[in-house]
């Protein structure tokens, strides 16, 4: 259905007819677009009474690398959710965390390689790897950790050879754990097959599943075919090429996709399935698929406008969207796999009672359908450099709603997070609220964005790769201008595509557009943890005065001198914290002039004096506050009148009606 | 008595006792702005001479709010967006449904004010009960022969609230809700599994309460010295007369309509004194409605087994007591 939908409403008769009409494969892009270095043939049984997985895969990997592959990595994300001695757990605990303190027996998870193979050309078995095959845990020896295996190959596959494996493996659902998992009859499959790392210039770039961290592999094309109980919708990376029956109550959707660098797919019998196409001038359209709870079914139009909003604004900014289609599933209530991009495909995240005017669930989706460009498009590591993509990301598609998702009110909720409440004076902004200046300033200092990611210190890597680096960028924006930044990142993205940037690529790509060097930045923002803090030490503004001892022609003589009509205006600046970054320091006069100097902030503070025949009504360093790094932008002003009275008597007589009603609340049980 | 009847004259009572009003009202000032200084202190020093302050005047500055929390402590961390118009209602009202705790220095005012409020009730409740102005002299002497009483009666309270919120409320919603929604993928019926539980618990709660009240009632008109006595022959009158039941329901239903209404009018962050004139309007409706429960329970109480303004104990006159001054010279 979704397909003849896709085709103006024709109405096809089955498979075959798609398969002629789409040259054999549906995907929009024909024309290989990466490097295809690990391609999967996969074909999969889903069985929801036992929630398992049984699966067999043929991996078609070419050593793109300069040195000679010895050995494989392949990954088993689920054994993550094995037992509580993985690293994924000790992570969390290490966070204060205890995720399988209370699991039932029946939620643990798992992934086993039933048969491990190296293929001859023409098909046939070469060697058998499985006796080779060991768990190994690089990163942090934990020996009872299974999320990544590795095998020595019997012979070493040369730059430019290809090596052809067969996997056959079985899993089992983990319950509803980190963006994978079952619940009830909805099933979110991801991180699911046995998954190679990727062979770079030092070797294998493979590292184990810890909480902290997210994924990193090759491109390369996906033929899947997932057999699940017949009436199930499927949603999948990718378009689906056919639908065949598999048995009774059984049907094998297959799905393709090129130029990709994972696979994710989702079933259930209660998707409502919704269509909208993507139509923008000067960007390719694409198809939106749209799998909705029921129970959100009033939201799709708040699911396709914020999709295509990420579609519109990152392709004008970024570059195109080139696949043509995106599947956006709307992840059911309790599944924990909300907020994840896969590609072509990500999941969103709603709540039932979603008041509008408050980006939920506009954020998460734009914030997903960002992903596919700076994730899915521009592949960084993920596992050692997130905040590449997570940053990126969080900066952009806070942008897109500045641009589009306008107000974007505070909303809290009450009664056991359950009854949502909109604060209409409070219209969240882009450059502290939708970029979390909060989370920056919570834990800002406590790891360096340089540390690989999964080592970041635990509960940190949304402070720091997300909101640090969103601040950072924005900071970036504001010194340069947007059309600069935007054209850095055009430049980085259109430069990056389909490959694997580091983030010294993303550092050489700032200098050359800019023509400057941004060294001394980054050694701060990524290489140090440094925090930073501009304040206004002392602001005076009085007449010219001056008393002691003056030459007069007999020599020194005592005298006290008012200089009429005249006032001196004194102002220290102070560095705070250790962060430097240039600033303005902005005084204005009682008659509305302004002075403004340029202050390069690196030493610890700097006076600045200015005589004016008017007297100073305040001061303000970085007035247009350019560094959002700076945690706290109270200080950076002064006012020789200020309101402070009058604000701190309104807000605390706010909160003494508060209190009023806390007493008479209580008063109930007396 | 009808229920109408009892409410109505609940009403006129309360509207004849504008002195309790402002009275109970004050209370609530007095408690509360000990810590709203606090909290104006806290607030101007972290503003100091900064601009942020005309914004924060004029309406919200949410930067400058995030960065004051985040540096806060005591008061200053219950400086919440939440205690911006009716989220504040929200926010109490959830809290107590969802038995969230309080930071300490709140937690240590409403104490108080539970305190104060158990010391004023005797002689609220004996004003109310009078029908007739006492004096201060009259309210304060009431005050002091009920408030031992009524502490007796509050530890039984207490222990009876105490099993529901600690006991049965963790039951409810920490042991069976998880429980039900364990395999739950609508957020609808969880939602609405939640809602029940709330009416499930509110239900023995409001019981306890209605129950407490009619012992507090009985202790105050027929002069009783027993609380054990009072709160068994409370529970006695409830079960025997379910109008008791019908008048709760009734006061509940104006105590809504004092929410409803503030839900309409309450402030946000932009006015200031007419924002806090209309908060102030607001907490007098909420003591008008505490005062109408107690006032139409013991216009019930009274119309059912005695007769208007019936108290057995008599007038208090002051000094009551035998009192050197009171016997006078030669006698």
């Amino acid at each position: 259905m979704a397909v003849s939908k896709r085709l103006g409403g024709q109405v096809l008769a089955g498979t075959v007819a798609i398969l002629v009409l789409a040259g054999g494969e549906r995907p929009a892009v024909q024309t290989p677009l990466s490097p295809r270095t690990a391609n999967y043939d996969i074909d999969v049984t889903l069985d929801p009474g036992t929630r398992t997985l049984t699966g067999g895969e043929t991996i078609t990997w070419t050593n793109t690398g300069a040195m000679a592959a010895y050995s494989i990595r392949l990954h088993l994300y689920w054994n993550a959710f094995r037992n509580s001695e993985s690293s994924w757990v000790k992570q969390r605990q290490l966070a204060g965390d205890d995720p399988f303190a209370d699991t039932p027996a029946g939620d643990f998870g798992y992934s086993e390689i039933d048969t491990l193979q190296v293929l001859a050309e023409d098909g046939t078995p070469a060697a058998d790897l499985k006796p080779a095959l060991r768990y190994i845990s690089p990163d942090d020896q934990n020996l009872d950790d299974r999320s990544l295996t590795a095998a020595e190959l019997p012979v070493p596959i040369e730059p430019g050879q290809t090596l052809r494996l067969r996997v056959t493996w079985t899993g089992r659902f983990p319950k509803n754990f980190d963006r994978t998992g079952a619940i009830g009859d909805y099933f979110f499959v991801s991180q699911w097959f046995p998954k190679l790392g990727v062979f770079e210039t030092g070797g294998w770039t493979a590292h184990q599943f810890f909480a902290n961290s997210e994924f990193y592999s090759d491109f390369g094309r996906y033929d899947v075919r997932m057999t699940v109980p017949s009436g199930w919708t499927v949603g999948a990376t990718g378009v689906e090429q056919s639908r065949s029956d598999a048995g009774p109550g059984r049907t094998t959707h297959r799905y393709v996709q090129a130029d990709v660098h994972d696979f994710a797919w989702t079933t259930s019998p209660d998707f409502v399935e919704h269509q909208q196409r993507f139509e923008h001038e000067g960007l390719p359209a694409v198809d939106m698929r749209l799998l909705l709870q029921p129970e959100h079914a009033g939201q799709a139009d708040r699911h396709f406008a914020a999709t295509a909003a990420a579609l519109r604004y990152y392709g004008e900014w970024f570059g195109p969207y080139p696949y043509g289609h995106i599947t956006i599933v709307d992840p059911a209530f309790q599944s924990d796999s909300g907020g994840m991009e896969y590609p072509t495909l990500f999941t969103g995240g709603s709540r039932w009672w979603a008041p509008r005017q408050s980006n939920d669930p506009e954020a998460v989706v734009v914030h997903e359908a960002g992903h596919q460009f700076w994730y899915g498009i521009v592949a960084n590591n993920e596992t050692e450099r997130g905040w590449l993509d997570e940053g990126f990301n969080e900066f952009a598609d806070s942008r897109v709603q500045w641009e589009a998702f306008q107000p974007n009110y505070l909303a809290q909720r009450f009664f056991g997070g359950f009854v949502p409440w909109q604060f209409t004076d409070i219209a969240l902004k882009r450059a502290t609220d939708t970029n979390w200046m909060n989370s920056y300033r919570r834990a800002g200092d406590r790891d360096t964005l340089s540390t690989p990611t999964f080592r970041l210190w635990p509960g940190t890597h949304q402070n720091l790769s997300y909101h640090k680096t969103a601040l950072m960028l924005h900071t970036l924006e504001r010194r340069l201008g947007w059309d600069t930044m935007r054209k850095v990142m055009a430049t980085f993205f259109d430069r990056w595509k389909f490959k694997h940037p580091q983030p010294e690529d993303f550092f050489a790509t700032l200098n050359e557009v800019t023509q400057q060097d941004f060294t001394w930045f980054f050694d701060q923002v990524y290489r140090s943890s440094n925090l930073f803090d501009y304040g206004i030490e002392r602001f005076t503004s009085e007449p010219i005065k001056s008393r002691g001892l003056m030459d007069s022609p007999e020599g020194p003589a005592f005298q006290e001198k008012t200089v009429e009509g005249m006032f001196r205006t004194t102002v220290v600046v102070r560095r705070l914290q250790a962060g430097q970054f240039p600033v303005d320091v902005l005084v204005t006069f009682g008659n509305g002039e302004q002075a403004r100097e340029s202050w390069d902030g690196l030493v610890r503070w700097q006076q600045y004096t200015f005589d004016r025949p008017v007297k100073a009504v305040s001061v303000a360093i970085d007035p247009e506050r350019v560094l959002l790094l700076d945690t706290n932008s109270t200080n950076n002003s002064r006012a020789i009148e200020p309101a402070t009275e009058a604000a701190a008597t309104k807000w605390s007589l706010r909160w003494m009606v508060w209190m009023q009603d806390l007493l008479m609340t209580y008063a109930f049980f007396v | 008595m009808s229920i109408l009847a009892a409410f109505i004259d609940g009403l006129r009572r309360v509207q004849r006792a504008p002195w309790l009003v402002a009275g109970l009202w004050l209370s609530t000032v007095l408690l509360a702005l000990p810590l709203a200084v606090m909290l104006h202190d806290q607030i101007g020093t972290h503003l100091g001479s900064s601009l942020a302050a005309q914004a924060a005047a004029e309406g919200v500055n949410y930067d400058w709010w995030n960065e004051f929390l985040a540096q806060a402590s005591g008061v200053g961390q219950s400086f919440v967006p939440a205690i911006l118009g009716f989220a504040a209602v929200l926010k109490n009202v959830s809290g107590v449904a969802d038995a969230t705790g309080l930071p300490l220095v709140i937690a240590s005012v409403v104490i108080a004010h539970l305190a104060a409020s158990m010391f004023l009730v005797g002689g609220a409740l004996d004003r109310l009960a009078r029908d007739r102005a006492l004096g201060a002299g009259g309210f304060f002497s009431a005050c002091g022969v009920y408030v031992v009483r009524f502490l007796r009666l509050g530890v039984m309270a207490a222990a009876a609230y105490w099993l529901l919120f600690v006991h049965l409320h963790a039951w409810l919603f920490d042991r069976l809700y998880p429980w039900l929604i364990e395999d739950l993928t609508v957020e609808r019926t969880a939602f609405f599994y939640r809602m029940a539980l709330y009416v499930v618990f509110a239900i023995p709660v409001l019981l306890v309460n209605l129950v407490f009240d009619y012992a507090k009632v009985r202790a105050v008109v027929e002069d009783r010295r027993s609380m054990i006595g009072a709160l068994s022959a409370g529970a006695r009158f409830v079960v025997r007369n379910p109008a008791t039941i019908g008048l709760y329901a009734l006061n509940s239903a104006l105590f809504l309509v004092v929410i409803g209404f503030y839900f309409l009018v309450a402030p946000g962050g932009a006015s200031n004194l007419l924002a806090f004139a209309i908060g102030q309007l607001y907490i007098v409706l909420r003591v008008v409605v505490r005062l109408q429960f107690a006032a139409s329970q013991v216009a019930l109480f009274q119309g059912r087994l005695a007769h208007a303004g019936y108290v057995a104990r008599p007038l208090p006159k002051w000094p009551d007591s035998p009192a050197a001054e009171a016997i006078g010279p030669g006698v």
